[in-house]
């Protein structure tokens, strides 16, 4: 398929030199290498720089509320399961004001794509301090050190349930566009931290900063992430967690856990609906041609007769 | 002498088993042909407070509101008897435990402190003593009362002596006393009760044999007053007969509209609709799909809506389930989908506000909440119901609207509703329509938000071979954030515009409907569960000679104030009254608004008890006979 029909011809109007520019390229050449159909793929985000994400890709594009697109995105996913959904959010809008949703899909596992836009700021309101800087780290448009403690979010993507949990770098594009594919391909919530400078309002956490620190995992021949059977998991997953805290002169990206064999919400659903997910919300019929319900009377009758009293006039 | 009606209070702690007892008998009931409508009133509690049923049996009709006095209290406990001493009438009947005469009432912890004071001050007044045995002698004495008194615990020791039961359990059996004692005095037939049980006990025949049995021991201590409140032979002729509650309506009327998709965050009163939709997730009749729905219990009601709102683009029925506190968390949510022009039906019970307020009681203070909340100006759709057959068809009906308008859609109801049970007709399904409005199959070049018209063909994300976008900025054709100001006025406007053309499309009878006198002298106008003690009243009043008429307010946004003012100007201003379970009655407000009619007179209600037939009718007799402006209701425990 040719390079420009994943890219709309709109301006990209975030500011030159940022690392959402990366983010972007890898996701459309993710899409192009997997021939994702765009009319059955859904880019949904929330509120920020990342908000504007799913303008500039040539797919479906849901543009939320601040912090909401986790819950837009299973509303999607959930009516219709055919669909690939992808989510983009910053660390203000997922681990801010959202981290409940953020929290809430990991419980549930549904087959959805996480792609954390983490820069440490809220950009467009022009620099404030995210949930994911350090404590005492002054960014050039705070007026005093942050006086906040950053949270860890692969670690609480391990520990909300997130069954593939990985951390990109938005400039190594090749490496971030295959953790994407893989994101994607896997059956589940998948979550990727991609560690994206801000070059107006991030004077620590630079394209600089990084790409002195930043190693792959996969380069180190023992590691492996994978759950190989339901047994490993909590090892693998103390494995991760450990990891995870690594951070300062080295900074591990690459897959740190990755699970298949916890069922997803909509398999869960399957069990209880029968006929879903062939048969889901957005296909199932619900009216004959004419108009009339496809509840008749007489199915009315037996679907709901716990609420029917035969009248008897004894 | 059999009765036509018969009104009755069921008492005792809550999670005593006092819902079992209104339901086996409101079924035996029905069963019978009798018309039931029960409302519960409830603490915010589990275990201990004290809750209680007020039922009206009917012969001739089924009943639309509830009234005072009653005719039979039945307690399981003291403090129900401290608490209706007022509410039974003259040649009542009292049933009770008879270990509960010595009983004080400052013994009694779960009644509140100003409850307290105040039941100890009436019963000064009335120069009665502080225990259930004056009580009993005082209504016996003064109020010609008949007292069932029962020895509770010698009944169950009874039952207890046949069957192997755990002791623990034996008080779940209390609320089988209460039936058994209620169903003698109105001579209910055995076989019927027997029926309610199986229904109730579902294929645990031991305990369907325990109560007969339990009945069995009741009516031998009774015999005497076998029959002391029969009815007149039922009137109906209903071969069959839902009992449901307004939430159950709401469930039924839902997933026969289509629901596909149902979120929701507990909170009551609403939760329980979930629950129905939930047991009737998905069915197969005879290899035809009911369903599926996917039900999803939220980590709170932001998700609900937004999950609500995704499912809709994917082209699901979608709906969420919430009362006022739930909703204000909502709001975000719905500005959004009025920005993006998404179908999604928000069903909003009120409770008691602001804040948690009462929220186990009733209210209709919410109304400009659910007219107004949001930022920006869109249009909404906001449709009220009178009654539980009304709420089932409401239910459908707002997938309708939204889906045709391409809008929310808000269907604003409240505990009184979504809690009373009521015996109602099956509905006639068969004359419902689904019609889903403007939809495309998209294609290539696809334009979301294709200004050509007030309402774009509608394509569902997933579509073949088309790509939209959404976005809660102000948006171009597409869907992409333009903030050009050509393009705003044309896409705000758009929006807007539907008002108008909601109103000119909505049929009169959905919008509002009138009852009563054809030529009347005054009128009452309301909305919601005020029907029913509305018509009650106005009926009654027309007994006296005074002509009435009401006007049920259904369509509550947009207003519609055409035909309002066309109705109200039929009698002089200082005839028309406004009722309403708010402080503010503001349905006048939202006439003076919209339809530019002041309303002057009203009857307000805001203790969380619902506003029965009899409070309502004095009230309006006052304002329709004295140059009173405003009545001020606060009758019920």
């Amino acid at each position: 398929m040719e390079h420009r029909s994943y890219k709309t011809d709109l301006w990209v109007d975030w500011c030159p030199g940022c690392g959402n520019f990366g983010i972007l390229t890898a996701v459309i050449r993710a899409f192009e290498e997997l021939s994702l159909d765009p009319s059955k793929t859904v880019i949904v985000s929330g509120i920020g720089c990342s908000g504007k994400t799913p303008h500039f890709v040539n797919v479906n594009g849901v543009h939320t509320l601040h912090g909401r697109a986790i819950p837009f995105a299973m509303g999607i996913k959930l009516a219709n399961p055919q669909l690939t959904v992808v989510v983009h959010g910053g660390d203000g809008d997922l681990l801010g004001i959202g981290a409940g949703h953020f929290v809430a899909l990991g419980r549930r596992n549904i087959d959805v794509t996480v792609i954390f836009h983490n820069n440490g700021v809220y950009g467009l309101t022009k620099g404030q301090a995210s949930p994911t800087l350090p404590l005492n780290t002054k960014t050039k448009a705070l007026a005093k050190p942050n006086i906040q403690q950053a949270v860890n979010p692969v670690a609480l993507a391990l520990s909300a349930g997130y069954t593939f949990v990985a951390r990109g770098y938005a400039f190594d594009g090749e490496h971030l566009k295959n953790l994407i594919k893989r994101a994607i391909l896997h059956k589940g919530a998948a979550f990727i931290d991609v560690l994206q400078p801000c070059i107006t309002f991030n004077d620590v956490y630079t394209a600089e900063y990084y790409r002195k620190r930043v190693y792959k995992l996969e380069d180190e021949g023992s590691w492996n992430p994978v759950v190989e059977r339901p047994g490993d998991r909590s090892s693998k997953l103390l494995k991760a967690i450990e990891r995870s805290f690594e951070w300062g002169d080295r900074i591990p990206i690459g897959v740190f856990y990755e699970d298949a064999h916890t069922t997803t919400l909509e398999e869960r659903f399957s069990q209880r609906l029968k006929v879903y997910p062939a048969v889901a919300p957005s296909n199932s019929r619900i009216a004959e041609s004419d108009g009339r319900p496809v509840v008749d009377r007489r199915r009315f009758e037996e679907v709901f007769r716990e609420f029917i009293v035969d009248v008897e006039g004894v | 002498m059999p009765r036509e009606e018969v009104g009755v209070i069921l008492g005792g702690p809550q999670g005593s088993g006092i819902e079992t007892s209104m339901m086996v008998l409101t079924r035996a009931l029905a069963r019978h042909g009798f018309g039931v409508i029960a409302d519960r009133e409830y603490f915010s509690n589990i275990t201990g407070r004290h809750s209680y049923i007020h039922m009206l049996i009917s012969s001739k009709s089924i009943p639309r509101a509830v009234r005072y006095p009653v005719d039979i209290v039945a307690s399981m406990d003291a403090e129900t008897l401290f608490t209706h001493i007022s509410d039974v009438g003259v040649g009542g009947y009292i049933v009770y435990d008879t270990s509960v005469a010595m009983k004080k009432l400052e013994e009694i912890p779960s009644i509140e402190d100003t409850t307290k004071s105040r039941i100890a001050e009436k019963l000064r007044g009335l120069g009665v003593d502080t225990t259930v045995s004056s009580i009993l002698r005082f209504l016996e004495r003064e109020r010609g009362c008949r007292l069932v008194g029962l020895d509770f615990a010698a009944l169950l020791r009874r039952l207890l002596a046949r069957y192997r039961i755990e002791p623990r359990l034996l008080s779940r059996y209390v609320s089988g006393i209460i039936v058994s004692a209620v169903a003698t005095l109105l001579n209910l037939d055995r076989r019927a009760i027997e029926y309610s049980l199986s229904l109730q006990f579902g294929g645990r025949e031991e305990l369907v044999e325990q109560n007969l049995e339990l009945l069995k021991y009741v009516e031998d201590g009774m015999q005497s007053l076998r029959g002391a409140v029969a009815l007149e032979k039922p009137r109906q002729s209903f071969r069959k007969i839902l009992v449901a509650t307004g939430n159950d309506a709401v469930a039924m009327g839902k997933i026969v509209g289509g629901l596909r998709y149902q979120s929701y965050y507990p909170i009551t009163p609403a939760a329980d609709e979930s629950f129905t939709i939930e047991r009737h997730e998905y069915s197969s009749v005879d290899g035809v799909d009911v369903g599926p729905v996917v039900v999803m219990q939220t980590e709170d009601e932001i998700s609900a809506v937004c999950s609500a709102i995704g499912a809709a683009l994917a082209g699901a029925r979608s709906a969420t389930a919430t009362s006022g506190p739930g909703f204000d968390l909502m709001v975000e949510g719905l500005s959004w989908a009025g920005a993006n022009e998404v179908p999604v039906v928000i069903t909003y019970y009120q409770r008691g506000g602001p804040s948690t307020g009462q929220p186990t009681r009733g209210s209709q203070s919410d109304l400009f909440n659910a007219l107004f909340a949001g930022h920006g100006e869109f249009a909404r759709i906001v449709i009220s119901s009178g009654d539980h057959e009304e709420a089932f068809y409401d239910a459908v009906e707002a997938f309708n609207l939204a889906e045709r308008f391409q809008v929310p859609v808000i269907h604003l109801l409240d505990k009184f509703l979504a809690n009373s049970i009521k015996t109602t007709p099956l509905p006639d399904v068969d004359s419902v329509r689904i019609v889903r409005g403007m939809v495309t199959g998209g294609g290539r070049g696809y334009k979301r938000f294709d200004l050509s018209s007030t309402v774009s063909p509608r394509a569902f994300l997933g579509a073949e071979d088309t790509i939209m976008w959404y976005t809660g900025d102000e948006h171009d054709e597409y869907g992409h954030i333009v903030e050009d100001p050509e393009n705003r006025r044309a896409m705000y406007s758009k929006r807007i515009v539907k008002m108008d053309m909601i109103l000119s499309e909505i049929p009169r009878e959905r919008k509002l409907t009138v009852y009563g006198d054809e030529d009347p002298e005054y009128i009452v106008v309301g909305w919601g569960s005020v029907k029913g003690a509305a018509l009650d009243a106005i009926e009654a009043l027309s007994r006296k000679g005074f002509r009435g008429a009401y006007v049920n307010v259904r369509l509550l946004w947009p207003f519609p104030g055409r035909e309002v003012l066309e109705i109200l100007t039929r009698v002089p201003s200082n005839r028309v009254v406004a009722v309403e379970h708010s402080y503010g009655v503001l349905i006048s407000d939202l006439a003076a608004m919209a339809a530019g009619v002041r309303i002057r007179r009203g009857v307000a209600k805001f203790t969380g008890r619902p506003i029965t037939s009899t409070e309502l009718e004095e009230a309006l007799h006052k304002i329709i006979t004295s140059g009173v402006e405003r009545v001020v209701l606060s009758y019920g425990a």
